[in-house]
C-alpha cells in the first residue's frame, strides 16, 4: 500500500518544511532581493569553483578572469564581419607585407588599482609567459600610447589571436611573478569593467571597476556562481534566481513562457564525424577510402539527426566549413553552401560502387570479399551526439554501409583523437572567431598541423591527418596576403578539395543556447543588434554584454 | 589480549594493501591526462600553439612517466606519510588536501545526518512492525521497499520539482544560499539557518532512499527473535509486553543492524555522487567523479584514501564494539 507511505513522506515532508519556514522566520534575511541590482549568471562552472584569476590558465581559471577583469586590445565580434571594436586599443594598422604591426592604444588609461596602463604593459604582455613567440623578433614601445612589433613572417590570420585573445596584464604586477602557469592570481589587477569583490567555492562576485575607462558599467555588482547540473539552472532561471545562463534546454519555450526570460540561439560550431582519413600517415580503416566517406556523407539523414538528436535546434552544416551568412564573401562556389539534408542511399551506392564496392549477400557493400565496418564513437553521457551516432548507424546501414556506434569514456574519448589511433567519432570543431574561414583552414586541414598517427599534433589540430597538396598551398597564399580576390581564389581551391575528400563529414552546426532575464536587466543583444553573442561562457563577448546591460527601473 | 592483537595485525595489513591498491588502480585507467589536458588547452586558447614550457610543464604537473612504477611506488608512501596528497591537475595549482578538507565537512554532516536519521527511524519502525507482525503494518515493508528501488536520481528531481521549484519550500541548490552569502560560509546563526534549510531536501531524498533497507531486516530479525526461547520464557513469566519488546527482542535483534551501520558509516565519507549532482551541494562524491572524468591521479588517490581509511577505521571501531557487546565474537576463533 504505497499511499501510507505517500501520506508518511508528506508529512515529514510538510514537517521539515515548516521547520524551514519556522527557522527562517528567526532571521530578517530575505534571501531573494538582499540587492536588487545584482546579476546573477552561472557561466558553466561545476562547484567547488577554483580560486583561479590567472589569465594564462586559460583552462583552469574563472570566466570573469577573460573579458570582465583581463581585456584584450580589440574585440572581434563572432557573428559579424564588422571590423572589430576597440577596448584598451584604439587603432592598429599592419604593414605591407604584413610583418610589422602598429598598435595604438587608448589615453589615459588606468589599471584598477589605479597604476596607468601605457604601452610598455602591452610590450610586457607580448614578451611575456606563454604569449611569447619566436616569431616576434621586436617590441618596440614609441611613445606611451603607441607599440610597434616586428615579426619574421606575415601576421594577417593571426589579428584574433595577437589582439583578440591576448590578455593585457600589468607590468607593475607579473614582473614580479616567475612561474607563470601556478599562479592563482587571487587578487586579479586587470583593466576590464569588472573586478574581484569576494570569492567562494560556490560563488564569486565581480563588482565595478572606478578606473574602467568609460565610467563604471550600469551593473554594479555581478555574482557568478557553481552548478553542477543544468537542470539545477533551470529550475533557478525559471524561479528568477538566475539571470543569465547559457546552457541546452530542450523545450525552451517551459521557460520563456513567463515573458521575463528571453532566448537567443546561434548556431556556430560545426558538429563533424572526424575520420582518421590518411593511410599514408598510419590511419588504418575503410574509412581513409575517401569514397566511403563520400558515401556516408550521402548516406546520412541530417534533417532527422538535427531534430531528433539535437531537439531541432542546430543549423545546416556546409562542407566549405563557413559560416554563413557571416562568410558570404569567402564561398566559392554555392554549391558548397549546403550539405545534403535528405538521406541519399542510391546516390551513396552509386559512389562506392563506381570506386569498386560491391554488395555481399547481408546487403553490405565491400571489396575483396571483405564488406566495410567502420567504427564510429562518442562520450558517453553526451546525449545529442550519442543519439547522432545510432542514427548514422542506422542510416549508414540502410545505404549498405556498416558503422557500429559506440560510446567511451571521457579519458578513452580524447586520447585515441589526439593520436590517430582511432576511425570515426563525432567531434565538435572551434568555429573562426572572425568573419575569415582562415583559422577554421590552417588548424584542421592544413597538413603542418598534423603528425603521424602514434603522435599528437603539437601545432595545429588536424586531428583527421589530412594531408592535400592544393590544399597547403592555398592556406599558404591566403595566410599571405590581405587582398580579397586573392583570398577568395585560394578559399576557392580549398573548399572544393575538402568537399570531396571530406576528412570530417559535416554533421550539422551546432546551437548555442542564451537565456537571460529581460525584465530584471535591459539592453541585452537583439537578433537586430547582435553587438556581441550572448554566452555567458565567452570570454570578451560576456563582459562586452554586461557594460551594455542596465537594471529596469521599476 | 589477542583478540584484539589480532584485530590490530590484520587491520594494519589491509591497510597497507588498500594504500598500494590505490597508487595501483588510477594507472590501470585508461588514457593519457597530459593528452586530456593539453587537448583542452589548445580548444580553450582558440588554437594557439602551445609553447615548448608550456607543454614541458604540463607533463611535470601531471607526474606522470617520470621513472618507473616501482619509483612512483617509493615516491607515493613517501609522500603519504608526509601527509602530503599532491597537486591536482584538473584544479591546478590547488591542492588535493585543500579540496578534500573544503568538501569533507559538508559530506560528513549531510550524509552523516542522513544515515543516522535513515538507521535510527529503520530500526526503529523495523522493530515496532516485527513486534506487530502480520497486521496491517506488515504493508510498510513492501511500500519502503518499493520507493527506496525508485532510481534516486528521479526520485530527487521529482521531490526538487514539487517541493522546492513549484512549492517553494525549500531552496533548489546548493549547501546555502550562494546569493545571500556571496562571500562563503562564515560563524553566524543567520548562515547556520541558511545550511540548515539546505540540508533538509537532501536528507529527506537520502532517507527515502535508503530506510527500506534497514526496515525490512530489522523487522525480520524482529520476528525470528520474537519466537526464540527466551522471549517466550519473558511473556510466560508476565512481563510488560513493552519491556520484552525494548529489552529482549529489540536489542538482540539490532545487533546485524548495527554492523551494516558500521559498513554505512564508513562509505559516508563517500558522500552521495548523485545528490550532491541534483542539489549542486558541496562534497567529496564529486570530487571523486570529476578526478575520474579527468584523469587526476592525485586526486583521485586523495578522494579514494580518505574514502579507504574512514571505511577501514569504521570496520575496526564496529569489530572492537562488537567484541565488546557480543562476547561470543572474541571466542570464534
Amino acid at each position: 500500500m504505497p499511499r501510507i507511505t505517500s501520506r508518511a513522506a508528506l508529512v515529514v515532508a510538510a514537517g521539515a518544511a515548516a521547520l524551514s519556514l519556522v527557522l527562517g522566520g528567526c532571521t530578517s534575511t530575505p534571501s531573494s532581493n538582499s540587492s536588487g541590482n545584482v546579476l546573477r549568471v552561472w557561466a558553466g562552472s561545476a562547484t567547488p569553483i577554483s580560486e583561479n584569476f590567472n589569465p594564462f590558465a586559460v583552462d583552469t581559471a574563472v570566466h570573469a578572469t577573460f573579458g570582465a577583469i583581463y581585456e584584450p586590445l580589440f574585440f572581434f565580434n563572432q557573428l559579424s564581419s564588422d571590423a572589430p571594436t576597440g577596448m584598451i586599443g584604439d587603432t592598429y594598422s599592419y604593414s605591407d607585407d604584413g610583418k610589422t604591426l602598429t598598435v595604438k592604444i587608448k589615453p589615459d588609461l588606468k589599471w584598477n588599482d589605479g597604476e596607468a596602463l601605457t604601452a610598455k604593459d602591452v610590450a610586457f604582455t607580448f614578451g611575456y609567459g606563454s604569449n611569447k613567440s619566436d616569431k616576434l623578433v621586436n617590441t618596440e614601445v614609441k611613445d606611451d600610447t603607441t607599440v610597434v612589433f616586428t615579426y619574421s613572417t606575415p601576421q594577417f590570420t593571426e589579428a584574433s589571436l595577437t589582439l583578440g585573445s591576448t590578455w593585457i596584464i600589468p607590468e607593475h604586477i607579473w614582473s614580479k611573478i616567475t612561474d607563470y602557469m601556478a599562479e592563482t592570481n587571487p587578487k586579479p589587477v586587470g583593466s576590464g569593467p569588472y573586478k574581484l569583490e569576494s570569492f567562494s567555492d560556490a560563488s564569486y562576485t565581480v563588482v565595478a571597476n572606478e578606473y574602467f575607462r568609460d565610467g563604471e558599467p550600469a551593473v554594479k555588482e555581478v555574482q557568478y556562481v557553481g552548478l553542477d547540473s543544468n537542470q539545477s539552472s533551470q529550475d533557478l532561471l525559471t524561479t528568477g534566481q538566475l539571470d543569465w545562463v547559457g546552457q541546452f534546454i530542450a523545450n525552451p519555450d517551459s521557460v520563456t513562457a513567463s515573458g521575463d526570460i528571453a532566448t537567443m540561439n546561434n548556431q556556430q560550431d560545426p558538429t563533424v564525424i572526424i575520420t582518421c582519413s590518411n593511410a599514408d600517415l598510419g590511419c588504418k580503416g575503410d574509412q581513409t577510402d575517401p569514397a566511403v566517406r563520400q558515401a556516408i556523407n550521402a548516406a546520412i539523414d541530417r534533417t532527422a539527426i538535427a531534430s531528433k538528436a539535437f531537439a531541432g535546434l542546430p543549423a545546416k552544416s556546409n562542407p566549405a566549413f563557413v559560416l554563413l551568412p557571416r562568410d558570404e564573401q569567402w564561398l566559392g562556389d554555392n554549391a558548397n553552401g549546403e550539405s545534403p539534408q535528405s538521406p541519399d542511399a542510391a546516390k551513396a551506392g552509386q559512389i562506392l560502387e563506381a570506386a569498386g564496392y560491391t554488395k555481399d549477400a547481408d546487403g553490405f557493400y565491400g571489396k575483396n570479399g571483405k564488406a566495410i565496418e567502420l567504427d564510429l564513437f562518442s562520450p558517453d553521457g553526451w546525449t545529442d551526439y550519442n543519439d547522432a551516432a545510432k542514427l548514422i548507424s542506422e542510416e549508414a546501414a540502410s545505404a549498405g554501409i556498416r558503422i557500429n556506434a559506440r560510446t567511451v569514456s571521457d579519458a578513452e574519448y580524447w586520447t585515441p583523437i589526439s593520436n590517430g589511433d582511432f576511425q570515426m567519432a563525432l567531434y565538435g570543431l572551434t568555429q573562426s572567431l572572425v568573419a575569415d574561414p582562415y583559422s577554421n583552414y590552417s588548424q584542421y586541414f592544413a597538413s603542418n598541423g598534423t603528425v603521424k598517427v602514434g603522435e599528437s599534433p603539437v601545432t595545429g589540430q588536424n586531428y583527421s591527418r589530412y594531408k592535400n597538396d592544393v590544399v597547403d598551398q592555398a592556406v599558404a597564399t591566403a595566410g599571405a596576403t590581405q587582398d580579397t580576390a586573392t583570398k577568395q581564389a585560394a578559399y576557392a581551391q580549398i573548399q572544393t578539395e575538402i568537399a570531396t575528400d571530406l576528412p570530417y563529414i559535416p554533421v550539422v552546426l551546432n546551437a548555442s543556447q542564451a537565456f537571460f532575464n529581460v525584465k530584471k536587466f535591459e539592453g541585452w543583444p537583439t537578433e537586430d543588434n547582435l553587438y556581441a553573442n550572448p554566452l555567458p561562457y565567452l570570454s570578451v563577448a560576456s563582459a562586452v554584454v554586461l557594460t551594455h546591460l542596465k537594471p529596469v527601473s521599476n | 589480549m589477542p583478540f584484539y592483537a589480532r584485530r590490530i595485525v590484520f587491520y594494519a595489513i589491509t591497510l597497507w594493501a588498500t594504500i598500494s591498491l590505490n597508487f595501483l588502480l588510477p594507472r590501470l585507467l585508461p588514457g593519457d591526462p597530459a593528452a586530456i589536458m593539453i587537448g583542452k588547452l589548445r580548444r580553450a586558447n582558440g588554437g594557439r600553439p602551445l609553447s615548448e614550457e608550456t607543454i614541458k610543464s604540463i607533463h611535470a604537473i601531471l607526474g606522470t612517466g617520470t621513472g618507473s612504477i616501482w619509483d612512483q611506488y617509493v615516491a607515493y608512501w613517501g609522500r603519504i606519510l608526509h601527509g602530503d596528497l599532491g597537486v591536482s591537475s584538473t584544479r591546478y595549482p590547488e591542492t588535493v588536501s585543500s579540496l578534500i578538507g573544503a568538501a569533507l565537512p559538508w559530506t560528513l554532516a549531510l550524509v552523516g545526518t542522513a544515515t543516522i536519521i535513515s538507521f535510527v527511524l529503520g530500526v526503529g519502525i523495523g522493530a515496532w512492525v516485527g513486534w506487530k507482525r502480520g497486521t496491517w503494518l506488515d504493508h510498510l515493508i513492501p511500500a519502503t521497499t518499493l520507493v527506496q528501488s525508485i532510481p534516486y536520481f528521479w526520485l530527487a528531481l521529482v521531490l526538487v520539482a514539487v517541493f522546492a521549484v513549484h512549492l517553494g519550500w525549500f531552496p533548489i541548490v546548493g549547501g546555502y544560499d550562494v546569493f545571500a552569502f556571496p562571500d562563503g560560509p562564515e560563524l553566524s546563526w543567520p548562515f547556520f539557518v541558511s545550511a540548515v534549510q539546505h540540508a533538509i531536501l537532501p536528507i529527506i531524498t537520502i532517507v527515502l532512499s535508503s530506510i527500506g533497507g534497514w526496515l525490512l531486516g530489522m523487522r525480520n530479525m524482529m520476528v525470528s527473535t520474537l519466537s526464540e526461547d527466551y522471549v517466550t520464557t519473558a511473556e510466560a513469566k508476565g512481563l510488560r509486553p513493552k519491556h520484552i519488546r525494548g529489552r529482549y527482542a529489540a536489542r538482540n535483534a539490532a545487533i546485524p543492524s548495527l554492523a551494516g551501520f558500521g559498513i554505512a558509516l564508513g562509505f559516508v565519507v563517500a558522500g552521495s555522487i548523485v545528490m550532491e549532482q541534483v542539489f549542486s551541494y558541496p562534497g567529496l562524491g564529486k570530487l571523486m567523479i570529476q578526478a575520474v572524468q579527468g584523469l587526476d591521479y592525485a586526486l583521485m588517490q586523495g578522494v579514494f584514501l580518505v574514502i579507504t581509511l574512514a571505511v577501514l577505521a569504521a570496520n575496526f571501531s564496529m569489530d572492537l564494539i562488537y567484541g565488546f557487546i557480543d562476547p561470543r565474537v572474541r571466542h570464534s576463533g
